[in-house]
């Protein structure tokens, strides 16, 4: 029986990981805060576990956390950062 | 032992396109497990050798969609070829009993061959570790290119159930669904192009045709007059504004409410009356389950697995009901929202579970606002004042009949309603509550909605009875309703 699929049955191709760092040393690590409530203390954190280990950082925050980020955060973490952490959930 | 070579064959696999034996064998030897529907034992040798990490080639001697349905059900998910009767291959290979593996070199010929299910024999052949699981050894069942005429034809058909494949295809929502075969998908399509593009739909970021809405409607058990209301719906959901993607991932409770104005409710029998939100009416029933279906199917937010909400809600299956505009003292919903009256609009609305609220005793108007917007102060958490989204009110005729006797129209409800709900904040300031009541002094007034504009209402229900209800927001989604124009009426 021929039937009609409900699903996109592209096959995706995966992307390749970037490669891991040797070393946090000196990587910019862009900290994306996604807006929900004490996010920023898990980052806080990260970042000051981050700065100890000689990584530079700086932190970007979602317009709203149920929402794709915006097209420039995303490309303001590609243009500016080596490495991405995101604070997801509460 | 001088080796055969084994017999070329050519056969459709599950995958789409056509395999021969000796593209098979072309990077090296290709172990080939001969198997069928109803053996056991096949079941068996699919699965510890799928669990074990054997590479293998599953020749089923069984049709195309029913190789499919073991495959998945034994989660194998290497190369699937299917052989229907009269089964050549399997008469060339002289198989007389299933699961046979047959091991095949580069150069095609056949090195070794073990009969039924043996571990120990076919880890010999293969190389790789299997299960010392018991059973060990258990012997197979005739291939069906033994059977006599009479046999193959009482089998004929018998091992496949098209609605119980539609569940092991996952193409359901937990109910039994009409398998959208290619001829009910074209009239559901009812000449329209299935190949055009209506939006691209998260989480899955798949493409939402004309075609996979169709697919989804069948499912759904739509008649295809139902249809241009499910592609307006399906275009709804897909305004950015309304953010379907977070809402058919979140943990909140959230489904997509569809509410339905104009002509297009009587032609096609659309019920905004007795049991308006459900169940009892076919078009109400499945208009809202196909656009649900497009959300968990196509959209990829299917519950448990990227859909992560925490309950769920009875309305996630399909929620679609008519505003009753005859029973109606009010304009209706798409006339406030600027269409002309005229006009067949849908508007959807990311909603929880409705709560019911019942008033038979009201004997002024502002005593009936208070009741319903009291009912709408307990939703998404008690303490949360304001909302800072949509309360969509489902009011009865004879709330809607009552206010308008006392004088008051639509607009005049919603700002009574919405300035009657006020709490002081001291007595918001406990469990979940918002930011503004933390911050407000103990005796400044909150209200339970930001503006009025967020109260919304529609007329629906029975003659009888004074049973309102109301469906509580999708808080964080930053979703607004939508309204779209149904794009044709059959």
């Amino acid at each position: 029986m021929d039937y009609v699929s409900p699903f996109d049955e592209r096959r995706r191709v995966a992307e390749p990981l970037a490669p891991r760092p040797v070393s946090l040393e000196g990587a910019r690590v862009a900290l994306l805060d996604i807006n929900k409530r004490r996010g920023d203390e898990f980052l806080d954190r990260i970042e000051e576990l981050l700065r100890a280990r000689g990584a530079v950082t700086f932190r970007l925050v979602k317009e709203i956390f149920s929402k794709p980020a915006a097209a420039d955060i995303v490309r303001r973490i590609a243009d500016r950062g080596d490495l991405a952490v995101e604070g997801l959930a509460d | 032992m001088s080796l055969t070579a084994a017999p070329e064959f050519s056969l459709a696999s599950v995958g789409g396109g056509v395999f021969g034996l000796s593209e098979l064998h072309a990077e090296g030897p290709v172990l080939l497990l001969f198997v069928s529907e109803e053996c056991p034992t096949c079941t068996l040798a699919l699965r510890r050798l799928s669990s074990a990490g054997v590479p293998f080639v599953a020749v089923f001697e069984d049709p195309l969609e029913v190789a499919a349905r073991v495959a998945r059900r034994t989660g194998f998910s290497g190369v699937v070829l299917a052989e229907p009767a009269p089964y050549e291959v399997s008469q060339a290979y002289s198989l007389v009993s299933l699961p046979t593996a047959v091991l095949v070199d580069r150069d095609g010929r056949e090195t070794g061959r073990v009969v039924g299910w043996d571990a120990e024999a076919l880890e010999s052949l293969v190389s790789i570790p299997l299960t010392r699981e018991a059973p060990l050894r258990k012997p197979g069942c005739a291939a069906k290119n033994t059977y006599d005429a009479d046999t193959l034809r009482a089998l004929d058909g018998a091992g496949f159930d098209e609605l119980e494949d539609m569940f092991e295809r996952g193409w359901t929502d937990g109910l039994p669904v009409v398998p959208p075969t290619v001829e009910r998908v074209r009239a559901m399509l009812g000449g329209h192009d299935g190949d055009e593009l209506l939006g691209e739909m998260a989480p899955a970021l798949a493409s939402v045709t004309l075609e996979r809405v169709a697919a989804c409607a069948v499912l759904a058990g739509c008649r295809p007059e139902y249809f241009p209301v499910v592609v307006a719906a399906v275009q709804a959901v897909l305004e950015p504004s309304f953010n379907v993607g977070g809402q058919a991932v979140t943990t909140q409770p959230c489904g997509q409410i569809v509410v339905v104005n104009g002509p297009v409710r009587d032609a096609i029998g659309l019920n905004g009356s007795a049991g308006a939100l459900g169940p009892g009416w076919r078009a109400n029933m499945t208009i809202g389950r196909a656009l649900r279906l497009v959300v968990s199917l196509t959209g990829g937010g299917f519950p448990g697995r990227l859909d992560r909400s925490t309950l769920g809600n009875p309305g996630k299956v399909g929620l679609c009901f008519a505003e009753d505009e005859e029973a109606s003292p009010w304009e209706p919903l798409h006339v406030s929202l600027g269409f002309p009256a005229g006009r067949s609009v849908v508007t959807v609305f990311g909603a929880d579970a409705p709560l019911s609220v019942s008033d038979h005793r009201s004997l002024e108007p502002l005593e009936l606002a208070r009741v319903l917007g009291e009912a709408a102060g307990a939703t998404w958490s008690p303490t949360w004042w304001p909302l800072g989204g949509t309360s969509l009110f489902a009011i009865c005729p004879e709330h809607a009949r009552s206010f308008a006797q006392w004088g008051w129209d639509k607009e005049r409800v919603r700002s009574e309603m919405f300035a009657a709900v006020r709490r002081p904040a001291g007595s918001l300031r406990w469990g979940e509550t918002t930011p503004l009541v933390q911050a407000a002094s103990d005796d400044s007034l909150v209200d339970k909605w930001s503006r009025p504009e967020d109260i919304v209402l529609v007329v629906a229900g029975g003659e009888a009875g004074r049973f309102s209800a109301v469906f509580g927001p999708c808080l964080g989604m930053d979703t607004e309703p939508i309204s779209k124009e149904v794009p044709w009426i059959t």
